[in-house]
């Protein structure tokens, strides 16, 4: 397997995070053991796979597929916990208005934590040859979470926040560790974004290994010289142009993600009356056959 | 018109609502058809992302408020469109120069490290300094009608609490504990105060960052200036729920989008509030049936791709209709639904968003 250890899902709102991140780890636990977990608590990934988690946010979907939820609020507690072994205080204060205004006054310390736990996880999948999929929060939020280490570092000039977030900033630029997909659909907005995103990601982050997932491209049905020949049927060719026009989208998109040099899946529009898991199965499919091409050609699909 | 669009007698719209859905458009659509029935308005995203102004022809430009050219739109006279964006640290420091008691003090506040940091982190700060935002301009009363864009899920919710939880913070112990003046403090310090200060000491031993004077010093330099945030925050909870406010839902028929709706529905709830309508965006338009295809002489081939065209989106109709049922089910009773259809593209020209705004008005 040639996929990073750990991969972010993240894109615009509405372009599909949650399925492709439920579709990629359906994939992957074909190959290792493995952990779909979002950073929102609302387990709509996992509804996805058709469960639901329990009240700690764990549920298991099959014997190599676990889903699971992690906030950052959870981190920072649990990193409280540490440094403030006396339970009974430490839960205390968690709970104080006191507590809100010195986390208040830590910029970025629980996305920090959140990121140094997105680590923990790459490592543990490493050593168990597994995977992670994260069906991440906007592109907004997740730009704004990896780029919080240099201030931390700035922060704490030593000690060791300042050694974590030199261990965040080397997984977040390895690309066998650490990868982000970016959802888009064939829309033009919503691929502009995903670009400028990339870029971001890319020439200011340095992320190692970052792809685009075009999602929802319908498959052409009529050809050039069918359209002159539905002139008269109003409606129906409505539908046949609003069909063709998405089409039109998603090959510019794929154009402009060759030209900036990244790398693009396609996953098709199903036109079917519910999406469930057979849905989500088919767009497993699809990953899987793309990921064996890149497995053949032997170069992770994550690094150009 | 709907009820939803009848925004007469109305000075403050805010649109909420998951991610995607289409919110900022469609507040720049109510906001740009209002300008054109001649009122004064203005328009103000708190999205990071510059879409807004983007869909409305603007650079991204400077945080201020930039005038939209209606000229082509033969706008009513006394119409007029400006439109802005949110910088949350660029608010945050005319927050400051706004209360400082001297100009040193405002010096030390804005050159210290820990209100860069502060201001810098977005979360929370944005939520809170959209409020002021939308405070300034309704203060100065230039505009009859102000359009506001929130950003994106959970944090439509935050914007609408930031007030509440700033007065809740400033009421707190947590000033007097990290060095405010002692009458500030309403509460003698605690045992969990010098836990927490111990916390803080002990955060600093390990973490590096040698936090705890400076968290102190910082405090003290904002001393003097609590009771003018106070008094904003309270002021902006008040606009919120005044009668000329109205709280606009915008959703679409997808799995993902009415979960979230749903969540948006029982925190305004929690909060006290209630949405003045609910629009239910980019709804597929009525599909035409298979005996129009089946009646005409065309090619069986061609046929049957028209055919396997609109089997393929009556799938996704029937996909929507029943996502379409379960947001009617979850709208609180009372308040009015307006559903809107898609219109196929994504707007690129003022014109567009009229059309957008006016077809909204019919689908009432």
């Amino acid at each position: 397997m040639t996929l990073p250890h750990l991969s972010l899902v993240t894109g615009k709102g509405g372009t599909g995070k949650s399925t492709v991140a439920a579709a990629l780890a359906l994939v992957l636990a074909n190959h290792g053991e493995t952990v779909l977990a979002d950073l929102d608590q609302r387990g709509t990934a996992a509804r996805l796979l058709g469960v639901d988690l329990d009240t700690r946010g764990h549920c298991s979907v099959a014997a190599n597929l676990d889903v699971r939820s992690f906030s950052p609020r959870a981190e920072l507690e649990a990193f409280i916990e540490r440094i403030v072994p006396i339970k009974i205080i430490s839960r205390r204060m968690l709970r104080s208005h006191t507590f809100g205004y010195v986390t208040a006054a830590l910029p970025g310390l629980e996305a920090f934590l959140m990121l140094e736990r997105l680590r923990q996880l790459a490592d543990e999948a490493a050593n168990r040859n597994g995977f992670v999929v994260i069906d991440g929060p906007a592109t907004g939020t997740v730009l704004e979470l990896l780029s919080v280490s240099p201030g931390v570092r700035d922060l704490a000039p030593s000690g060791t926040l300042n050694r974590l977030a030199r261990s965040v900033d080397e997984f977040l630029q390895s690309p066998s560790r650490f990868g982000v997909l970016l959802t888009a659909r064939p829309e033009r907005l919503a691929v502009r974004e995903a670009l400028d995103a990339l870029g971001t990601l890319r020439d200011q982050l340095m992320i190692g290994s970052a792809m685009a997932i075009l999602n929802g491209v319908p498959e052409q049905l009529l050809s050039q010289s069918d359209y002159a020949k539905i002139h008269g049927l109003g409606d129906h060719r409505r539908l046949a142009l609003q069909r063709k026009a998405t089409c039109e989208l998603a090959a510019r998109a794929q154009g402009q993600f060759d030209r900036a040099g990244v790398e693009v899946i396609e996953l098709p529009m199903l036109y079917t009356p519910e999406f469930a898991r057979p849905q989500l199965e088919i767009l497993a499919s699809v990953l899987e056959s793309f990921q064996k091409e890149q497995a053949e050609k032997g170069v992770n699909p994550h690094s150009r | 018109m709907s009820e939803v669009l009848d925004l007469a007698g109305k000075r403050l719209v805010i649109c909420l609502g998951p991610g995607g859905v289409g919110k900022t458009t469609i507040g720049a659509a109510v906001a740009l058809e209002a300008a054109v029935s001649g009122r004064a308005v203005d328009v103000m995203t708190i999205d990071p992302a510059p879409r807004l102004l983007d869909t409305l022809g603007l650079q991204i430009g400077p945080a201020t408020p930039q005038e939209v050219p209606l000229t082509s739109l033969k706008a009513r006279s006394g119409g007029r469109l400006r439109a802005l964006r949110l910088d949350p640290k660029r608010m945050f420091d005319r927050l400051i120069e706004r209360y400082a008691p001297s100009p040193a003090a405002r010096e030390a506040i804005l050159g210290d490290r820990i209100y860069r940091g502060l201001s810098n982190a977005l979360a929370g700060v944005a939520d809170y300094m959209a409020g002021e935002l939308l405070l300034e301009l309704h203060l100065e009363g230039a505009a009859d009608l102000i359009v506001l864009d929130t950003p994106p899920a959970s944090e439509a919710i935050d914007f609408l609490d930031a007030p509440r939880r700033m007065l809740e913070l400033l009421s707190s112990r947590a000033l007097g504990l990290l060095g405010a003046s002692r009458d500030l403090a309403r509460k003698p310090l605690g045992i969990f105060d010098f836990a927490a200060r111990a916390v803080l000491a002990a955060f600093d031993r390990l973490s590096g960052v040698h936090l705890l004077p400076d968290v102190q010093a910082f405090v003290r330099r904002l001393e003097g200036m609590y009771a003018g945030f106070a008094e904003r925050a309270s002021q902006v909870q008040t606009l919120i729920r005044e009668p000329t406010s109205v709280l606009i839902l915008v959703a679409t028929a997808e799995p993902q989008r009415v979960e979230q709706t749903r969540e948006f529905v029982s925190s305004l709830d929690r909060l006290g509030l209630r949405p003045g309508g609910l629009i239910i965006n980019r709804v597929m338009p009525p599909l035409p049936g298979f005996d129009e295809i089946q009646r005409t002489r065309l090619p069986a081939p061609l046929k049957h791709k028209l055919q396997r065209n609109l089997a393929d989106f009556s799938a996704l109709k029937a996909r929507e209709s029943a996502w379409l049922q379960t947001l009617k089910e979850l709208t609180p009773d009372g308040v009015p639904m307006l559903v809107a259809e898609d219109l196929g593209s994504e707007p690129n020209t003022l014109r567009d968003l009229v059309r957008i705004a006016r077809s909204l008005r019919a689908a009432g």
